[in-house]
């Protein structure tokens, strides 16, 4: 038997006013919750990539410094080098231009080239000969030149001779050199 | 007039305010300060890659010039970093003398901590001082960072000249080219 003319209405706890406004306000705290945890994650890279970008440039930093350890090595080791060569081409002309300067009448049994000197041992027909030809350019490139004649028994007379040059002049010369080429 | 709210009603209204205060709060307090921070970061962040792509461009540009040095200076690199040996020296050599001996090398001294220089006596035989110049020019390209020293004596030995010098060999102490 009916005792309502219509029909019954469901009862739950949960009305559709209610469902609307959880339906709402879920969306709205979702999308507000998502973006923090964006936020977060956004801080939580930014941390890790601060960390990779400090590291890389540490060892960027470590790695230019060797780099430039090795450069600056590198340029003295040139350097050294070139002083090396250079005195060597120096000696070579050096030695080249003290033989020519020896005539042909005189003979030469030794010679000794010292850093600031230089000693020559030989036979001359006589003194003039030594003296207009071999001492005369020695004493030109030398500061102090010595030289002992001693009679030999065919006539001719053993010389030796000492020259000496100034060290700071020698120095100077291999500068200057040096400085030209470079 | 009396308005007449139901109980429903009244939670209803309740809750919408609770959870509205909830979201402007969260929204105002944790929210706007963290998205503040993250922009603040961004800007941080684009300025450290900056930065970095300044460092990577110096060590980049570093190590073209040392590798340039390297190249250019192949030869000198080497020369410092090999060890002197004698016999191979004699043999390299010999063409220059008619005979040629070359005594142990001797540690004399160090250059600025980073060069370590040796002695070394030779003794030859040369035809004339042609010989002895074509070897200082040798020298030069050798495999070894060699200076000539002075004394230096030539001697009359029948046809030929006695000649006997002092060699100062230079070997760097560390490595100059290991890569990166």
């Amino acid at each position: 038997m009916k005792y309502s003319y219509i029909k019954p209405r469901r009862k739950t706890i949960i009305s559709p006013e209610l469902q609307l406004l959880f339906v709402f306000f879920g969306i709205t705290l979702l999308m507000l919750f998502l973006t923090y945890a964006f936020l977060l994650f956004k801080d939580y890279r930014f941390s890790q990539n601060m960390q990779d970008i400090d590291n890389k440039i540490i060892e960027l930093k470590n790695n230019t410094s060797k780099m430039k350890t090795q450069i600056a090595f590198i340029e003295k080791e040139n350097l050294l080098a070139q002083k090396i060569y250079t005195q060597n081409s120096v000696l070579k002309d050096s030695i080249s231009n003290l033989f020519d300067l020896v005539p042909q009448r005189i003979t030469l049994s030794e010679a000794k080239l010292l850093k600031n000197g230089l000693i020559f041992y030989g036979i001359t027909p006589n003194k003039d000969i030594y003296n207009f030809m071999l001492q005369a350019p020695l004493r030109s490139i030398f500061h102090k030149t010595y030289t002992s004649f001693y009679p030999l028994s065919n006539g001719w007379l053993r010389f030796v001779s000492t020259n000496y040059i100034d060290d700071n002049e020698i120095d100077e010369e291999i500068d200057n050199t040096l400085n030209e080429e470079l | 007039m009396k308005v007449n709210i139901s109980r429903q009603n009244i939670y209803l209204l309740a809750l919408s305010t609770f959870l509205l205060l909830f979201v402007l709060l969260f929204s105002f307090l944790v929210l706007i300060p963290k998205g503040k921070e993250y922009r603040e970061e961004r800007n941080e962040l684009k300025k450290a890659n900056r930065e970095l792509r300044k460092y990577e461009n110096f060590d980049s540009d570093t190590f073209s010039l040392l590798k340039k040095l390297q190249s250019d200076n192949r030869h000198i690199i080497t020369a410092f970093k090999t060890d002197f040996n004698a016999d191979r020296f004699e043999k390299q050599n010999k063409n220059y003398f008619s005979s040629l001996s070359v005594s142990k090398k001797v540690f004399i001294d160090k250059v600025e901590d980073e060069f370590s220089v040796y002695e070394v006596n030779t003794t030859s035989h040369i035809s004339s001082p042609k010989s002895f110049y074509q070897f200082l020019d040798a020298v030069n390209k050798g495999d070894w960072m060699i200076k000539i020293n002075f004394p230096i004596n030539f001697k009359r030995d029948a046809d030929m000249i006695r000649s006997s010098f002092t060699m100062r060999v230079y070997k760097a102490s560390r490595e100059s080219n290991s890569s990166k």
